[in-house]
């Protein structure tokens, strides 16, 4: 599975696919060497430890960082895109977002709606709707620095949700959520829905890149894993050929131990130390 | 936000009462004519030798206001003031409805004289000088636009004669003394008046020597200059009374003190107007300055 | 039931700010700007009527009007030349200026602050008037002989030209020093602010060593900012270039309400981060050049104004930057109606009276958003 050739001229229209990536902050080489391919429909879920690379790697699919080798998207050589071309293709989840004014819920997920011929009231609706789906339903008016954590992520969500709402409009070119680490500050409910929000997305026929931290939810939910250490491509395959206790106590460097539980759910787990 | 609310509408309220007020309260009609209509009978003076030269022809009552710089004599601190010389509003000088204005050489800015002129209010222009003959043609120019020739030639003359009897009074008392004038000492800066001011043409008028004649205008000097100027004596405006006060603490300057002025803690302080005007009172001020350079020039020969 | 008591405006506890929904707070956002040009002519006509002189303004505004169609020399029949004069030559200019740098000052604070990121950034605060202070000063001083081809060349538009120069390479300065990664460091920005504002004022205080009498009384009319030498030809000269800026700002509304997510989730958006960056730039150093060109540095109008309209009709931009000019042009023609008037026949710089205003404001923003700005 390690380092597997792509040919980019199968299908290439509807994927999106990185062939040889290396990323360099400054001269310090961050990622190198990377390639995979993530097909709409599906759900890649990039993993490994801090500092591995991951959000690196994302942030040059995302076009904030330049790369070497290629990177495409529908097709399209992504360094060579428009920020304005991009942004109709696919949503970021940021991790971190700090907001410089106080804006109101509904201000905010507002940003995300591209479609400037848009009347109020389909703009009003489509928020109402986006919230909803994050489970901010009645939020519309609150402002957004006095939320909590989790609720400013999942209003960012909602933002991305409406600039890349329908996962394959009438152009049908599939669109993306590119989401890094789009559960790490919220509670375990929350982070079910948003997962199972994400997965839906990618049913209907969009596509999803997820950075991930939670191993659990990542076997539960990704179609595709892509495990990064280093800087470089440790694994990359399906999922259940990528989710297993060797590859993952490599990644780590850290034992886990996979534990099956329940019609074939997968569950990592560190061995308990032994009681003397 | 109510709050935001209630200011704006107070503010519209403010607005609008100003608005229907100045409408209300009615256009002052302009003065009816004076039984000579060459004769102007609402002035405004504007600088402080002008101020003083108008009350020296003793036709002060036709004056209605001044400038800021007019602080003498007394009379004239309680006519309106429109402000400084240089930063003249046009609207307030029109306010007091004058239908002369002495303007002093350098009165401005140049938009405010415009706009004055435009308005069809009469002008009439002081040249500025430092010197005695430039006190004369002041009195000249003034009497001129006031329409009172002889009241000015009479003026002239006796200036003239009192300016050249302080003149060789000072020149008898022959001081070879070089003065250094100092304009303001702000935190040790030192502002000092170079060739072409009030204050190199008051102390060549009595007898004095200008210790800074290598640029013109008021600049800082700096502490070298201060030495290379090497004044014997200091002269400073003196404000608000405090005669003599601060001769300490001007020498504590590190530069100043080293200079013979310093040494000998030599500081004239003299009243600005009176001193730099150029006006009807710079004779006094010529022999008040020569005799007093003449008893520091005495107090060091002995 | 959420979205029963979501829709009720209520007040949040902490910040003071309005929240209430979107809908809502635009149909605000329009009634506040429709109250304020409403405001802005009241203000108009009161700057036209208010001063040392009474006169009959009414009267005069279809003379002024009349005379705008076909100028003529001198006052119109039945109408005291004086009066003409005040109203027409004094007060009229001033009001249109006033109008004008106000609305260039609060709009560039708006961008500014939408720009940096930050509730305090202000082209006065931050040493951009400053810059394009040094700017005129550089012409003022050396426009007679150094530069003396290039003033004959640009007539009226060399003073407010290099002030633009000058308040657009103090931008620059500043942006490279204040922003690392796309993050604007308050604290940095404000230092960067005080060092450039330094090194403006030795470069001018250096100009007055070569200045003559006359140039240096020029230079003293930057310190504290008047629009007491305004006639029509200051207002010919700054015009074009503030209302160029004023219809050019409206486009960058949705970028900098973009920007307000950060510079790679507005990139992420579809916003040509950098384009939108470099034309903000070129429009608030153009915008503040040209004011302080006939105006001085009148300080405070740029962060009093978008704060106080933040706080009633919310960040957004679209409705932000017009109410901005519109309170903006407000308050600087009610604020030089108070510099004619307060200390008649005298008048008072309009800079003391911002400044009175504007800085306790100022501190008072620093310390209930200490968290908000990092500081």
């Amino acid at each position: 599975m390690l380092h597997q050739k792509i040919d980019p001229s199968t299908n290439v229209d509807r994927n999106l696919c990185a062939e040889n990536v290396s990323i360099s902050i400054g001269k310090t080489p961050i990622v190198r060497d990377v390639s995979f391919e993530a097909a709409s429909g599906e759900l890649l879920a990039i993993i490994g430890p801090s500092g591995s690379g991951k959000t690196t790697l994302l942030r040059a699919l995302t076009g904030e960082l330049s790369y070497e080798g290629h990177a495409f998207l529908s097709g399209r050589e992504l360094g060579g895109m428009s920020a304005e071309d991009q942004a109709v293709l696919r949503g970021v989840l940021p991790q971190i977002s700090q907001i410089s004014f106080p804006l109101t819920v509904s201000e905010v997920v507002a940003l995300g709606l591209l479609d400037r011929r848009a009347g109020r009231l389909q703009r009003e609706t489509r928020i109402s709707e986006a919230l909803a789906k994050v489970g901010l339903a009645g939020f519309e008016g609150r402002t957004y620095q006095d939320l909590s954590g989790g609720e400013q992520q999942r209003t960012q969500l909602a933002r991305v949700l409406c600039q890349v709402w329908d996962p394959v409009p009438a152009d049908g070119q599939p669109r993306w959520l590119f989401l890094d680490e789009p559960v790490s500050s919220l509670d375990i409910k929350h982070q079910y829905q948003i997962m199972h929000l994400a997965a839906d997305y990618a049913a209907r026929g969009g596509g999803v890149v997820a950075v991930m931290h939670d191993l659990n939810l990542t076997a539960e939910f990704a179609n595709k894993v892509l495990v990064m250490k280093c800087g470089k491509q440790l694994a990359y395959g399906s999922n259940e050929s990528v989710m297993c206790s060797g590859t993952l106590t490599t990644a780590y460097d850290f034992q886990l131990d996979l534990v099956e539980v329940r019609s074939g759910r997968k569950l990592f787990l560190h061995p308990a130390p032994v009681k003397i | 936000m109510r709050h935001l609310f209630a200011s704006r509408a107070l503010g519209v309220l403010t607005a609008t009462a100003l608005t229907v007020a100045a409408f209300v309260v009615p256009s002052q009609p302009l003065l009816a004519e004076d039984t000579d209509p060459e004769r102007s009978s609402r002035i405004v003076a504007v600088g402080g030798s002008v101020t003083e030269v108008v009350f020296a022809l003793g036709e002060e009552d036709r004056l209605v206001a001044r400038d800021s710089t007019s602080t003498y004599p007394q009379e004239a601190i309680d006519l309106p003031d429109v402000g400084y010389i240089r930063a003249l509003s046009p609207e307030g000088v029109m306010s007091v409805d004058p239908d002369l204005i002495l303007m002093l050489e350098g009165s401005g800015p140049q938009e405010a004289v415009d706009v004055l002129k435009s308005s069809g209010i009469a002008i009439a222009d002081v040249p500025e000088g430092f010197t005695a003959e430039s006190i004369v043609a002041k009195v000249r120019a003034i009497g001129a636009a006031l329409g009172v020739p002889d009241k000015a030639e009479k003026l002239s003359v006796q200036l003239e004669r009192d300016l050249e009897a302080a003149q060789v009074d000072a020149a008898s008392r022959a001081s070879d003394l070089r003065v250094l004038f100092i304009l303001s000492n702000r935190g040790g800066r030192i502002l000092a008046s170079g060739a072409d001011t009030a204050a190199d043409g008051i102390i060549e008028l009595a007898g004095g020597t200008n210790a800074i004649s290598d640029f013109s205008g008021y600049k800082q000097l700096s502490d070298e200059a201060i030495l290379s100027a090497a004044p014997d004596v200091v002269l400073m405006m003196d404000r608000g009374g405090n005669h003599g006060a601060g001769a300490d603490e001007l020498f504590a300057h590190p530069a100043l003190g080293q200079t013979p002025a310093g040494k000998s803690g030599n500081l004239i302080r003299m009243g600005g107007q009176y001193l730099l005007g150029f006006g009807p009172r710079t004779a006094d001020a010529i022999r008040d300055l020569s005799a007093e350079l003449s008893s520091i020039q005495g107090a060091d020969r002995s | 039931m959420s979205e029963a008591t979501a829709s009720v405006p209520r007040i949040a506890s902490w910040s003071g700010f309005s929240q209430v929904k979107l809908g809502n707070r635009e149909a605000l956002a329009r009634a506040v700007m429709l109250l304020l040009g409403v405001l802005l002519v009241a203000t108009m006509l009161a700057g036209l009527a208010i001063g040392p002189i009474s006169v009959p303004v009414l009267e005069l505004v279809p003379h002024l009007a009349r005379h705008i169609a076909s100028p003529v020399e001198g006052a119109p029949d039945g109408v005291l030349l004086r009066d003409w004069i005040v109203v027409k030559d004094i007060r009229l200019p001033r009001v249109v200026l006033g109008a004008l740098v106000g609305a260039a000052l609060a709009v560039s604070g708006a961008v500014m602050q939408g720009l940096f990121r930050n509730p305090l950034a202000d082209p006065g605060i931050v040493g951009v008037s400053a810059g394009a202070g040094l700017g005129a000063a550089l012409f003022i001083v050396l426009g007679n002989t150094a530069l003396a081809s290039v003033m004959s060349l640009l007539g009226i538009y060399a003073v407010p030209l290099a002030a633009f120069v000058g308040g657009l390479i103090t931008t620059l300065l500043l942006y490279r020093i204040g922003t690392r990664g796309g993050i604007t460091s308050v604290a940095t920005l404000l230092l960067a602010g005080i060092a450039l504002g330094a090194l403006t004022g030795a470069m001018t205080g250096l100009l007055v060593y070569v200045a003559d009498d006359q140039e240096l009384r020029d230079l003293q009319f930057w310190g504290l900012g008047s629009l007491a030498g305004a006639n029509w030809e200051k207002v010919a000269s700054a015009a074009p270039i503030i209302l160029v800026m004023l219809f050019c700002v409206p486009f960058l509304s949705r970028g900098l309400n973009g920007l307000t997510l950060g510079e790679a989730a507005a990139s992420h958006i579809g916003i040509r981060v950098q384009r939108l960056k470099n034309i903000a730039i070129l429009l608030v150093a153009a915008a503040t050049g040209a004011s302080v060109a006939v105006s001085g540095g009148i300080g405070f109008v740029g962060i009093v104004v978008p704060h106080l309209l933040r706080l009633t009709i919310g960040p957004d931009h679209r409705y932000l930057l017009p109410a901005s000019a519109l309170l903006g042009a407000c308050l600087l023609i009610a604020a030089d109606t108070l510099s004619r008037t307060i200390v008649a026949p005298a008048e008072m710089p309009i800079g003391i009276i911002t400044a009175f205003a504007g800085a306790p404001f100022f501190l008072w923003i620093l310390l209930r958003k200490r968290g908000l700005t990092g500081l």
